[in-house]
């Protein structure tokens, strides 16, 4: 499902006279309008699509109408593409604000994908300015946001852009009361472990295994049990779903066989009714029973299909390799068991993901491991590969271990750099030295490994390890539940200074207080590169322990497979 | 017919020549008058050159400048107050308030050729325009000086000479052109000729001498050479009255003179010595001009300025008319009188206030006296009047105060302007008509930015309106004055304004700009608090680089692109690339951009910042994407290679020259085997060989690649499964000892359903993968058995796991006697 389809599906937009849609991609659209409406992002690439387009209808003679609507703004990039490819005057422009989706009732996305790669890859700061128009809407709906907390130069940067919006546009939300009590932002580069563990949470795993699109999942056969696939909106409104969503996986079968037993039960009442009754539950429960018996049997079949993929896999061995990791114990076996997934050929992004967990949590590989996982890696995918790496390195996701001394007179000269406002984000090849994770420094420092004595029970957490089968907390929402019982970074300079954050955690509250108690419970937290369904769980989690109530603001949904996509390079 | 006159000044502008000898033009609502002595009509020598001077309604000198372009013809103030000069030769040229030369633009050739015989500047609702008749009696106008737009009239057929008068009228939003010649009148618009008559013209005309329109193009009126006037609609559809004064005598001029909404119809007409009020009436109101006048219509009436004096001739509203009627008993004459008897301490007020509150007629009262102190000029009157209207307000319980405030502070406003030093002499009906916005501009306009700032601040406009919006214009005034240093003009303007809000620096940077003062418009853009503003002001002086910090400071990648284009055009390669060296996000930005647009260009920056990590990966990136033959790849690989080893990064240098020999190699299989191996992977090419049966081949490249062992038994592994070719399978595991042990081999018989096979290697599976090897080939049993001499919990609780139901009863209670056991010990 795409974000159109939420706004105006087919139907609708087949009501107001579209012909045919189609995917603006590599291939030519043939079609007989005499207009042509294009709604991209602002990209390069896109305006290429649309002037091979037009001057193909230019060579062929064919006049039609042309629109282009860039969401959510338009590029002065895009024009000057569009003027050097001569069709400037050909199309005409306009521009969708449109940069807040509501994917569910706690879940608002921008649907910005390419977020991740264009930012923390390539440098471009393009959506910076849609971020903070972004959070500029939400202030003018909910008033201003009384304490602001964040961490991460894009976090920084997108706040400050905010500010001065909020400056110019002064007298708008002044004097209103806030109903956002607290808003924390948060860069991805500062938690990249979390985002490439496996999910072994439902709402989590569903994603992982069958990608959930715009808060929708395409179920196969294989899981609706008839020979057609089903687009199933996943949210609150769904009750099963709703119950399991944040359950660890091993609970969630239980949970639905209990389930099904009691929508039996429920069926079964009818026996022994008399007219009447019957009238009654026909008119007034069947409806219910139905739906709840057809979500639920789709929920049941989709928990079959992921064990059966995840068993075949070796699903265990996988999450016991992960776990070491995370841990930092028995890394020579772990590294084989990636060599071996590798010379297996098991998969691609896989054996990726296990490489950039390795080197994270290991602050990069040491040399010989280093050269000798890529070139095993190159042999199994792929040369191409090459590329692959050269981002990944440049990402500071998958690093050699440097030696001590040489690196720090490099790291002081970056840093500098760094801290110079004007010089923006340093994208050379020094930057992802300046990255070191400290992962297991960090990880020491705020106790994410929890002591585990004797089994950790998954059905009654009790901290938000759960996620994680009990194995490890979240960095970024353990970043966040600090933050937040602190009210400020105070006491955590340490972790700051770990994450190579020394000028870029703020906290900024506004004196007075007119914020209600209540709406000091509520919490908006934006994650700048997207968050993972396993964090969204876990903050919930947080919010029911704590009393507070978190309202999520990514740029995207993501997970370890679409970060490691985004970083790969395919042959065109 | 009630009409009144009074003094609104008494003029001393020293004025050197006769009003007669000049071409006058006064703006309406009490603007300026501008006077340029007209040489050209007389035969005179053109030696002496004309002087244009403008003076304020009251006579003030606001400029005086040396003629020194064409014969002008006419005169005419523009609704902003800027003076049209229309030339001869059809060239308008645009003047300031203060004399300053604006611009010029010409009303087209025809106009050039045929000279321009007379000329009206007239005002419509889009603003102001020109109408003029050439010297080939043809009519060109411009609807807006503004936005001109050029409109040739249609010819009158016919037409041999000059017509006798003419003027513009403005219907249904469209101007027209009504011209007289001799007994006819002819109307034209844009389209066509027509002729048209007045209703009721009385006969015997024979020409028409002189013609007027209302203020508001409502109503005309026309004097014909016998004497006789005729005033009725514009549109000549309806005559509303006319008047004989028997002067068959041409009028100097001839004017409306009507307040909005009365009834009353009236004109002014003046000859030399002589004026008078005509309208619906028997009888005319006369006045003696003792010297040379000049009247100026006005929306509620007309002034009349000469040498000495300037005066308001107007109807005279009602509500002044029922107070100040002789014995009057109108509501506020009574009312007036109270209040004077109060202020005698008489105790005639009493009686007074009795008889109005008797007719329960109070309340209109205070509203009359209100009102009819709008209309007085003189502020003892006012006060007066405001004096009753306050008094008798203290004997009714709920006036509404705000008509009584209001009236009070328009009267302040009023009075300040009219002051002689200021000398606007509005009046309150056009005060209302103008709005206060339009008067700030205006003083504005005359540069009297304190008393614009004190109204501002008297009437409490919001700020954004208000005062910031003068301070603006005041500060784009002051970067005007060249004979003060940068500095000084900067700082005095961030005092003066600070931070004051709806204050753009720059926009008072542009005008600094505009005035050729770059520098201080630098300085003024540094008061600038959004970075964002101030960039197309600085690429526009040239101060690229500059903008572009500006650009990066203010967080919109747009606007450094923009930035950006303008460098590349404007500063050679070399500089430009520089530029980006020292501005990673300008820098990742525009490879952003060339990495689709211009991969070349991407290439240069790379090579020119020595980054040959990068150039590497671009090479590499070229290989897949430009190239199609396999001689270009490898070329465009071994220049990658190259750029790696300059990058010392022999890692990849070295994995290119892997590449470049895999390719090669593939070549040559596609080649002498067929099939497809191009772009495969190292691990698939092998893979291929082996399914397509060249073990050998196989072999013979695994060790060329130096394919380390675990992945070649992997790979052979899988690939002889897949072929279910178990013999070749056997035959392998027996080569030698494996180096991934023998489990896979039994996962991987298992994974194509072979327990036969399965079973073979079972056996060699190492002890510690040996349960598991059992449990796959669903052993359970031997499992067991093996699970119970290692001791191992971990084995014993997984083969427990596998027992199911009674078929392996037996098993389970074999391990659960063990655990027993073990536990005893």
């Amino acid at each position: 499902m795409s974000p159109l389809d939420r706004i105006a599906n087919v139907s609708i937009l087949k009501q107001h006279e579209v012909d045919k849609l189609y995917k603006v991609e590599s291939k030519p659209a043939v079609s007989s309008s005499e207009q042509l409406c294009f709604l991209v992002r602002p990209r390069i690439k896109n305006m290429r699509y649309i002037a091979n387009l037009v001057n193909a209808d230019k060579l062929a003679g064919r006049t039609r109408k042309y629109k282009v609507i860039f969401s959510p703004q338009k590029f002065y990039a895009c024009e000057m593409v569009l003027e050097e490819e001569g069709i400037y005057g050909d199309v005409s422009c306009d521009e969708w604000a449109f940069s807040l989706l509501p994917l569910d009732v706690d879940l608002l996305s921008m649907e910005l994908p390419e977020f991740f790669r264009d930012y923390f890859l390539e440098g471009d700061q393009r959506w910076i300015n849609t971020v903070a128009q972004a959070l500029h809407l939400l202030s003018t709906l909910y008033g201003p946001f009384p304490n602001c907390y964040g961490i991460g130069r894009c976090a920084k940067m997108s706040y400050e852009l905010w500010r001065k919006l909020e400056d110019e546009e002064d007298g708008e939300t002044k004097g209103r009361r806030p109903e956002i009590g607290h808003i924390f932002l948060l860069d991805r580069d500062m938690d990249f472990v979390t985002a490439l563990c496996s999910q072994v949470v439902y709402e989590g795993l569903v994603d992982d295994t069958f990608r959930i699109k715009c808060g929708s999942v395409d179920f196969g056969p294989e899981v609706t049990s008839s020979d057609k696939s089903l687009k199933v909106l996943l949210n609150a409104e769904d009750k099963v779903f709703n119950e399991i969503r944040n359950e660890h996986f091993s609970n969630v079968f239980g949970f639905l066989s209990q389930k099904a037993r009691n929508l039996q039960a429920q069926y079964d009442r009818r026996r022994g009714m008399d007219i009447k009754q019957m009238k009654n539950f026909v008119s007034q429960e069947l409806k219910g029973l139905k739906q709840e018996h057809r979500l639920l049997s789709l929920h049941i079949g989709a928990c079959e299909s992921i064990m059966k993929k995840k068993t075949k896999q070796d699903f265990q061995e996988l999450i016991k390799t992960e776990h070491a990791l995370l841990e930092g114990f028995n890394i020579r076996e772990s590294t084989s068991y990636i060599e071996e997934h590798i010379d297996r050929q098991v998969s691609p992004i896989e054996s990726l993901r296990l490489m950039c967990l390795l080197s994270i949590t290991e602050n990069g590989l040491i040399p010989k491991d280093y050269r000798s996982l890529k070139t095993q890696y190159l042999q199994s995918y792929g040369p191409e590969h090459l590329l692959t790496f050269s981002n990944l390195r440049r990402a500071g996701l998958l690093t050699e271990q440097a030696p001590g001394d040489t690196l720090t007179a490099v790291e002081s000269k970056v840093s500098k750099l760094v801290t110079d406002k004007a010089a923006g984000k340093i994208t050379d090849a020094f930057s992802s030295l300046a990255k070191r994770s400290n992962f297991r420094a960090i990880s020491k420092k705020l106790n994410l490994i929890p002591r585990v004595d004797g089994e950790y029970d998954l059905k009654v957490p009790r901290d938000m390890a759960y996620v994680f089968s009990g194995a490890y907390v979240p960095l970024s929402c353990r970043i966040i539940e600090q933050v937040l019982e602190r009210r400020s970074w105070q006491g955590l300079d340490e972790v700051v200074r770990l994450l190579n954050c020394s000028e870029l955690a703020f906290t900024d509250m506004t004196k007075e207080d007119k914020a209600s108690s209540e709406s000091l419970r509520l919490i908006l937290v934006v994650f700048l590169g997207g968050c993972t369904f396993s964090e969204i769980s876990a903050l919930r989690f947080l919010g029911r322990e704590k009393g507070y109530r978190f309202i999520f603001l990514t740029t995207a949904v993501t997970n370890s497979a679409r970060l490691m996509e985004a970083m790969s390079e395919v042959k065109a | 017919m009630g009409h009144r006159k009074y003094e609104l000044y008494s003029m001393d502008w020293d004025l050197k020549e006769e009003l007669r000898d000049c071409l006058v033009a006064a703006a309406p609502y009490g603007g300026p008058i501008a006077l340029l002595r007209n040489p050209w009509r007389k035969e005179k020598a053109a030696s002496v050159r004309p002087v244009l001077e403008i003076y304020s309604a009251s006579g003030m000198p606001l400029a005086s400048l040396l003629w020194k372009s064409g014969p002008v013809v006419s005169l005419g103030w523009s609704a902003e107050e800027e003076l049209l000069c229309v030339q001869e030769d059809g060239v308008v040229l645009v003047y300031g308030l203060h004399g300053d030369f604006r611009r010029h633009f010409s009303m087209g050739n025809e106009v050039l050729q045929n000279r321009v015989l007379d000329a009206r500047i007239f005002h419509t609702e889009f603003g102001s325009g020109v109408a003029i008749l050439t010297g080939a009696h043809r009519f060109t106008l411009s609807a807006n000086v503004g936005d001109l737009k050029l409109r040739r009239m249609p010819e009158v057929p016919g037409l041999q000479s000059a017509p006798s008068c003419w003027t513009t009228l403005c219907q249904d939003r469209v101007a027209h052109i009504l011209l007289a010649v001799g007994p006819d009148l002819y109307l034209l618009d844009h389209a066509a000729c027509s002729s048209v008559t007045p209703p009721g013209l009385a006969p015997g005309v024979s020409s028409f001498l002189q013609m007027a329109v209302s203020f508001t193009y409502r109503h005309l009126a026309l004097f014909t050479d016998t004497g006789y006037i005729w005033m009725g609609t514009a549109s000549l559809k309806e005559k509303l009255c006319e008047f004989n004064c028997n002067i068959r005598a041409p009028p100097k001029q001839m004017v409306w003179c009507s307040r909005p909404r009365s009834k009353e119809r009236a004109v002014v007409v003046a000859w030399e010595r002589r004026l008078m009020v005509v309208g619906d009436a028997p009888e005319s109101i006369q006045f003696v001009l003792d010297e040379d006048s000049y009247l100026v219509p006005e929306l509620d009436g007309v002034r009349i300025f000469s040498r000495s004096t300037h005066e308001f001739l107007h109807e005279v509203p009602v509500a002044s008319e029922e107070i100040f009627k002789i014995a009057s008993m109108a509501p506020g004459a009574l009312l007036l009188e109270a209040q004077k008897e109060y202020e005698k301490e008489s105790q005639k007020a009493d009686e007074y206030l009795r008889e109005i509150q008797e007719l329960g007629q109070l309340t209109q009262a205070v509203q009359q006296c209100i009102e009819a102190a709008g209309h007085e000029h003189r502020p003892d009157m006012q006060k007066s009047l405001l004096r009753a209207a306050s008094f008798g307000k203290c004997f009714l319980d709920r006036f509404p105060p705000d008509s009584f405030v209001r009236m009070c502070q328009d009267l302040r406003v009023l009075n300040a302007v009219r002051d002689y030093h200021i000398g606007i002499p509005l009046t309150y009906s056009q005060y209302k008509q103008l709005t206060i916005q339009v008067l700030l501009d205006r003083l504005v306009l005359r540069r009297l930015y304190p008393l614009a700032i004190q109204i501002c601040e008297y009437l409490r406009l919001p700020e954004v309106q208000g005062v910031s919006r003068i301070l603006a214009h005041w500060a784009c005034y002051k970067v005007q004055q060249k004979d003060v240093s940068d500095e000084d003009v900067a700082r005095a303007i961030n005092q003066k304004l600070g931070d004051t809000p709806g204050v753009s620096y720059s926009d008072i940077a542009a005008r600094a700009y505009g005035c050729g003062r770059t520098e201080l418009a630098i300085k003024l853009l540094e008061y600038e608090p959004r970075s964002g503003e101030q960039v197309p002001l600085l690429l526009k002086m040239k101060r690229s680089k500059l903008a572009l910090s500006k650009a990066i400071e203010s967080g919109d990648t747009d606007l450094v692109f923009t930035v950006l284009l303008h460098l590349k055009n404007e500063l050679n390669r070399g500089d430009f690339f520089m530029t980006l060296r020292n501005q990673p996000m300008a820098l990742s930005l525009y490879r952003q951009f060339c990495k689709y647009q211009e991969l070349e260009t991407l290439k240069d920056l790379y090579n020119q910042d020595d980054n040959h990590q990068e150039l590497g990966s671009f090479h590499i990136r070229a290989s897949y994407a430009a190239e199609e033959r396999i001689e270009g790849r490898v070329a465009a690989l071994q220049t990658a290679a190259d750029a790696f080893y300059k990058a010392k990064n022999e890692f990849a240098a070295k994995a290119t020259e892997d590449q470049m020999r895999l390719l090669r190699l593939q070549r040559r299989l596609e080649d002498e085997l067929g099939g497809r191996f191009l772009d495969l992977s190292l691990h698939d090419t092998v893979t291929t060989l082996i399914l397509g049966g060249h073990n050998k081949r196989a072999e013979q490249l695994a060790r060329d690649f130096r394919i380390p062992d675990k992945r070649l038994w992997w790979l052979k592994l899988t690939a002889l499964a897949d072929l279910e070719d178990w013999e070749e399978l056997e035959k392998f595991s027996k080569s030698k000892k494996s180096p991934i042990g023998y489990l896979p081999f039994v996962e991987i018989c298992m994974k194509q359903h072979n327990k036969y096979e399965a079973k073979k290697y079972t056996s060699r599976v190492g002890p510690e993968q040996k349960v598991k090897a059992l449990l796959l080939v669903g052993d359970v049993a031997q499992a067991a058995d093996v699970a119970i001499e290692h001791r191992n919990e971990a084995e014993l609780s997984l083969v427990l796991s596998h027992c199911t139901g009674a078929t392996d009863g037996a098993t389970a209670d074999k391990i659960q006697r063990a655990r027993a056991q073990a536990q005893k010990k």
